[in-house]
C-alpha cells in the first residue's frame, strides 16, 4: 500500500480534527439507533415508518465496524449486530440471484414497496459488508460478507448487453437504465469484474461512456446529473490515487468535480443567499419541493438554492480546506437548525427557510466514510483496497498508474484466503 | 318395522354433562378463533390504515418516486424542480397502491401463520380432551370386558372397580350386587355338598330346595 502521508494539501488542526471527528462520531449512531435489533436492516430515513434500505445497511456494516475500531462502539456489540445482520442477509432478506431489493420491511427483510432488484445498491450493502469483514479478518464476520458477495450473479445483470442494468423487477423484468456513464456505478464495475464466482468481461469496464466537459478550466468526466455523491461513492472505498484509466485518474477527477461544485454555486451566490462563501454543497439530496438530484456543472445542474451538508463534507479527500470551512460554518452558524443526535441533518434552504428534518442512511454513511479516510489514514482505503476481488479488478482492467511486475492474482482463492497483510488490525486513531 | 327411539333423554345427567362437553368445547375453539381473527387481522388493519400511517405512507410514497426520478435519468426530465408532474401523482398513487396490497398481504400472511399455531394448539388441545372424555366410557367397558370374561371362565369372585369420575359407576355397583349374589348362591350350594358327603339323599333334598329359587332357561 502506499504512503499515506503529506497527501493532504491542508493540515488540519486540532479544532477542526474536534469538530470532525464529533461529526463521524455523532453520524455513526445513525446506524446504531436505526438498524433493526432483530434483523440489522438499517431504514432509509430517520421518518417514521421509513422501509429498511440495503444501501443504507452497508453502509451501516461499514459504519459501525469503523465505531468499533475508534472504541465509540462496544466490541461485542458492534459484532453482534454485523453478524445479525449478515445473517438476515444471508438467510431472511428477499433476493434474486444474489441481489437485493432496494427497499426491504425492516423486521421480515420482505420486499416492500414493490422497489426493484437494484444493482448499485446491492454493491453499497456487499462493500459495506466485505469492509466490515476486513475489520473482522478469520471470523464469521468475514465469511458471511464473503458469502453475501460470492453469490451475487453479476453476469445475469447484464441482460446480454455490454452494460450493467440498474435493475430488475419479478413483474417487468429488467429495467429499462443502465449504466452506460459515468457516475457512482466505478464501485459496481470494481466488484462485479473482480467478482471470484460471477465475474463480468473486462470490457465491460469500456463499455461505458466518459463523458468529459470543460468548466472554468476544468476538464472533467462528469454525471449526468453533477450530483456531487456520483462523485464520491466509489471513493469512499476504492482509493483511485494511484489509478489511471487511460489518462483519466478519477481522484483528480473529483477533486475538480468537487472546486467545481463549489465555484457554480459561489457563481450563483447573488440567485441565492444559501450559496457563497464557505457555503456550498450540491448533491442530491432533500429540498423544499422534495428530494431532487440537485447538482452543479458540467452535467444538469440542477438547483434551487438547498444545500447538503454532508456532501461539502464527502469531498473532504477532495478539497480538504474548502469542506472544513463549510462544515465550521454549518456547525457554528446553523447548529441549532441543523445539528442533532446524529449529525448533520440532510439539507437547507436559506432562501425558503427550509431546514430538513431527517437524516438519510446514505449521507449519513458516505459522511462517516470520508471522515474515517480523512482523519484515520486512508483506514477504509487500505483495508478495502487489500481485497483480492479489487485487485483482481485493476489487474484485468490495467489500471495500475505504474504497471507492476506479473501480479498472479487468483480470485477463487479470495473465498478461502483470510488474506493478506497484518495491517488489517484497526489503525491506531489521528487523535 | 324400525323401532324408532321415543324418549330421547333417557338418562339426563349422563346426556345433559356431555352436551357441556361438547358446546363448551365448541364454544371455546369458535372464541380462540374469534378473537384471533379479530386480533391478527382487523387490529392490523386498523393500525395500519391509522391517520398517522397513512399520512406517513402518503409521504413515503411521495419520497420514493422522488428517488427513481433523481436516479433515472429519463425520469427525472419528466420531473422539474418545482412542480411535480401529473406523471409524479400517478406514480405516487400506484406505489401506495401497491404498498397497500403489501400491508394486506403481510398482514394475511402472519394472521394465517398465528391462526395455523394457534390451529395446531386447539388440536391438540382437542385430541387430548377426546382421549380423557372418552376414557370415561372406554374405561368402564373395558372393566365390564374383563369381568365378564373372568365369569366366563367360572370365577365368581370379580367384581368390577370403577373410577371415581367414570360413567357407569351405577350400573357397575348393580352388576356387582347381582355377581355377589349368585357368588352366594353358587357358594350356598358348594357348602350342602360339602357338608352332606356321608347323605347324599338330605344333599339332594337340600339342593332342590336351593335350586327351586332360582329361575333358569330349563324351568321352561
Amino acid at each position: 500500500m502506499l504512503p499515506l502521508q503529506g497527501l493532504f494539501a491542508y493540515e488540519p488542526d486540532a479544532r477542526d480534527v474536534q469538530l470532525l471527528s464529533k461529526i463521524e462520531q455523532d453520524s455513526i449512531q445513525y446506524f446504531v439507533r436505526m438498524s433493526d435489533k432483530v434483523t440489522g436492516l438499517t431504514r432509509d430515513s430517520s421518518q417514521a415508518g421509513s422501509p429498511a434500505s440495503i444501501a443504507a445497511t452497508g453502509f451501516a456494516l461499514a459504519a459501525v465496524a469503523i465505531g468499533q475500531s475508534r472504541g465509540w462502539i462496544p466490541k461485542e456489540q458492534a459484532y453482534a449486530q454485523i453478524k445479525k445482520t449478515l445473517r438476515t442477509l444471508l438467510s431472511k432478506a428477499d433476493q434474486k440471484k444474489g441481489f437485493f431489493y432496494h427497499f426491504l420491511d425492516p423486521r421480515s427483510g420482505k420486499r416492500v414497496w414493490g422497489s426493484e432488484v437494484s444493482s448499485i445498491d446491492t454493491t453499497l450493502l456487499v462493500a459495506g459488508a466485505l469492509l466490515a469483514g476486513q475489520y473482522y479478518p478469520g471470523t464469521e464476520i468475514e465469511a458471511m460478507a464473503k458469502k453475501v458477495y460470492a453469490r451475487i450473479d453479476w453476469q445475469w445483470m447484464m441482460n446480454n448487453s455490454s452494460l450493467v442494468c440498474m435493475g430488475w423487477k419479478p413483474e417487468s423484468g429488467f429495467l429499462p437504465y443502465y449504466w452506460n456513464s459515468y457516475n457512482e456505478h466505478l464501485l459496481l464495475q470494481a466488484l462485479a469484474i473482480g467478482s471470484p464466482t460471477h465475474p463480468i468481461p473486462a470490457e465491460a469496464w469500456n463499455a461505458w461512456t466518459r463523458n468529459e466537459d470543460v468548466y472554468r478550466d476544468k476538464d472533467i468526466v462528469y454525471s449526468y446529473t453533477g450530483c456531487l455523491f456520483t462523485y464520491q461513492y466509489a471513493q469512499a472505498y476504492i482509493d483511485f490515487r494511484e489509478l489511471d484509466d487511460r489518462g483519466i485518474n478519477y481522484f483528480d477527477n473529483s477533486v475538480n468535480a468537487s472546486i467545481a461544485n463549489w465555484e457554480y454555486s459561489s457563481e450563483n451566490r447573488d440567485q441565492y443567499k444559501s450559496y457563497g462563501g464557505n457555503l456550498w454543497g450540491l448533491s442530491a439530496s432533500l429540498g423544499p419541493a422534495g428530494y431532487k438530484a440537485y447538482g452543479a456543472k458540467p452535467g444538469q445542474g440542477l438547483h434551487d438554492g438547498t444545500i447538503a451538508p454532508h456532501s461539502a463534507l464527502s469531498s473532504i479527500n477532495f478539497t480538504p480546506e474548502r469542506s472544513i470551512a463549510a462544515a465550521h460554518l454549518f456547525f457554528n452558524q446553523y447548529q441549532d437548525r441543523l445539528y442533532d443526535h446524529f449529525g448533520f441533518k440532510d439539507a437547507f434552504n436559506l432562501d425558503k427557510n427550509w431546514w430538513a428534518e431527517e437524516y438519510l442512511g446514505i449521507d449519513q454513511g458516505i459522511t462517516v466514510l470520508m471522515l474515517e479516510n480523512y482523519l484515520n489514514h486512508g483506514a477504509v482505503w487500505n483495508k478495502f483496497m487489500q481485497l483480492l476481488p479489487v485487485q483482481f479488478w485493476i489487474k484485468r482492467c490495467n489500471l495500475l498508474k505504474v504497471k507492476s511486475a506479473d501480479l498472479e492474482i487468483q480470485p477463487m482463492s479470495f473465498m478461502s484466503s483470510s488474506d493478506t497483510s497484518d495491517s488489517r488490525a484497526a489503525p491506531p486513531s489521528r487523535q | 318395522m324400525k323401532e324408532r327411539r321415543k324418549h330421547f333423554l333417557i338418562n339426563k345427567p349422563l346426556q345433559f354433562r356431555y352436551m357441556a362437553y361438547f358446546t363448551s368445547a365448541l364454544i371455546i375453539i369458535s372464541a380462540i378463533a374469534l378473537v384471533s381473527l379479530y386480533i391478527g387481522i382487523w387490529s392490523s388493519i386498523l393500525e395500519s390504515f391509522s391517520d398517522a400511517r397513512l399520512r406517513n405512507d402518503l409521504l413515503l410514497a411521495s419520497r420514493l418516486t422522488e428517488y427513481e426520478q433523481a436516479r433515472f435519468p429519463a425520469a427525472s426530465v419528466a420531473a422539474p424542480a418545482e412542480s411535480p408532474s401529473i406523471l409524479s401523482f400517478f406514480k405516487q398513487t400506484e406505489k401506495l397502491s401497491r404498498h397497500q396490497r403489501e400491508i394486506f398481504k403481510m398482514i394475511l400472511d402472519e394472521s394465517n401463520q398465528k391462526l395455523m399455531f394457534k390451529l395446531a394448539l386447539l388440536l391438540f388441545f382437542i385430541a387430548w380432551a377426546s382421549i380423557y372424555i372418552s376414557h370415561k366410557i372406554a374405561g368402564p367397558l373395558y372393566r365390564f370386558h374383563v369381568t365378564l370374561g373372568d365369569i366366563e371362565k367360572g370365577d365368581l369372585t370379580t367384581r368390577i372397580h370403577l373410577r371415581k369420575f367414570d360413567e357407569a359407576l351405577f350400573l357397575a355397583e348393580q352388576f356387582n350386587r347381582a355377581i355377589e349374589k349368585l357368588d352366594r348362591t353358587m357358594s350356598q350350594l358348594k357348602n350342602i355338598m360339602r357338608e352332606n358327603e356321608a347323605n347324599p339323599q338330605r344333599a339332594a333334598t337340600r339342593l332342590k330346595e336351593e335350586l327351586s329359587k332360582i329361575k333358569t332357561s330349563a324351568d321352561s
